[in-house]
């Protein structure tokens, strides 16, 4: 039996990961170019929160 | 007396990257490499040369914070339990050289912008949990991320919930914004670049060097890898802001992946406030390849991991006792709450935002070295040393 030390569970969620991510990346609408939340909208902070009146 | 041998490992979660009896774990090596290919692959059809870049610095920085082990977590901790300030004293000598660039970023020519965010009363409480969390898992934004790249089991558990917390954090956002804000707050915001940038960099040499000078005088020295490491980790932040536009930044990609994830399990995310935000809106509805933090910390992770490899550090790795693992899950939480409230961790928001010239980033160094001071006096419930 398998003992499950760090480096097998990190190799698990490396694998599980990395097929989340492939996956992802081949069902969402992704010819769009690299963003950061920040550049859109009436953005005031890096995660895209907007500006709210009392923000100025 | 000279600087304690502490000191110069600023990360007790990861052990060594190397280490001169431990063989190469190729076959690892080999899979990261293949890992990194794969997704460089896909990130170059995607978004291009720009993409690929953004993807090797991110995996250049994960190697070089788990080669130098250079953490913020750790450092806080020492300066709060024994007077040690030369860690603190390196972070502002990063903090400083990137705001050389970050500051007159407009005046160079570089359509780049700072990392601002209101002074808000989310902020207040957001960095103070985030301090408390910071020290109750061992790690900060980029040590829980470097050091589960180096295989950490203490952060095998930190990240999982760092990104269930961030999730949490992106709901509870929109409410606590209405908390109360001064708005984002330029430190000599109507002044020249110049002057804008003068002013700053004295009031980062100001502190950084207060904390030098108080460790110099407890007989401290300042590690060279602390040092190089600033250095280095600086340069690599440059590339980062001039190619990506923005300051590097880690926990929205932690938020994303929590989005992304709880939106495969069947919440309604995209019903919730903070996702009907113009940015993370397109976040969501985009790849995780197509964000710069989501992207960036994948290739940290392989970084990481690939130098951890190299030096056969992943099979040295070992479980932390249960209640430290409990700690781990608990400050995990805390960070990804936190995190969000404020704008970001010690990267996002100390070093972008201070870099930046933002008082939101003062405010957020203050106010986690509060919360810092809370979880160093809650860890030995975990059975944590100080």
């Amino acid at each position: 039996m398998v003992r499950l030390t760090p480096k097998w569970v990190y190799a698990l969620i490396l694998v599980v990961g990395g097929m989340f991510v492939v996956g992802d990346h081949l069902t969402s609408r992704s010819m769009a170019g690299l963003g950061a939340p920040g550049d859109l909208g009436n953005a005031c902070a890096p995660c895209g929160a907007p500006c709210r009146d009392s923000d100025g | 007396m000279t600087t304690s041998p502490a000191l110069t490992t600023t990360s007790p979660t990861a052990p060594p990257p190397t280490s001169p009896s431990a063989p190469t774990e190729w076959a690892t090596v080999l899979t990261f490499g293949v890992l990194g290919l794969v997704l460089g692959c896909l990130v170059a059809l995607d978004t291009g040369l720009r993409g690929v870049t953004l993807f090797t610095l991110g995996g250049a920085l994960g190697a070089v914070f788990i080669g130098f082990q250079y953490g913020f977590a750790s450092a806080w901790r020492r300066f709060l339990v024994a007077g040690e300030t030369m860690g603190i004293a390196a972070h502002f000598l990063l903090v400083g050289l990137c705001a050389l660039l970050f500051i007159p970023a407009a005046g160079l020519g570089l359509a780049a912008t700072g990392s601002l965010a209101p002074v808000s009363v989310s902020l207040l409480v957001g960095a103070f949990i985030f301090g408390i969390g910071m020290q109750l898992a061992n790690g900060c934004g980029s040590g829980v991320l470097f050091s589960f790249g180096g295989g950490s089991g203490r952060m095998l558990v930190a990240l999982p919930f760092f990104i269930f917390g961030s999730l949490l954090g992106s709901f509870l956002l929109p409410t606590a914004l209405g908390w109360g804000s001064l708005g984002q707050m330029a430190i000599a915001g109507g002044a020249s670049d110049g002057v804008r940038l003068a002013v700053n960099v004295a009031l980062i040499a100001g502190v950084g060097g207060l904390f030098y000078v108080a460790g110099r005088r407890r007989g401290q020295t300042m590690p060279k890898t602390l040092l190089v490491g600033s250095g280095v980790i600086a340069a690599l932040c440059w590339l980062v802001f001039v190619i990506s536009g923005n300051p590097w930044g880690i926990t929205f990609g932690f938020t994303l992946w929590g989005a992304k994830l709880a939106a495969g399990l069947g919440v309604p995310v995209d019903e919730f406030v903070f996702w009907q935000w113009a940015g993370p809106k397109r976040a969501l509805t985009h790849s995780v390849l197509a964000d710069v933090s989501s992207l960036m910390n994948i290739g940290m992770v392989i970084g990481a991991g690939m130098l951890a490899a190299l030096g056969g550090a992943l099979r040295r790795q070992s479980w932390p006792s249960g209640r430290q693992l409990i700690a781990a899950a608990i400050g995990g939480v805390l960070m990804g709450i936190g995190a969000r409230l404020a704008f970001g961790c010690n990267i996002g928001a100390f070093l972008a935002g201070i870099a930046s010239g933002s008082l939101h980033g003062w405010v957020w160094f203050v106010m986690a070295m509060a919360g810092s001071w809370v979880g160093v006096r809650w860890r030995p419930a975990f059975g944590l040393p100080r």
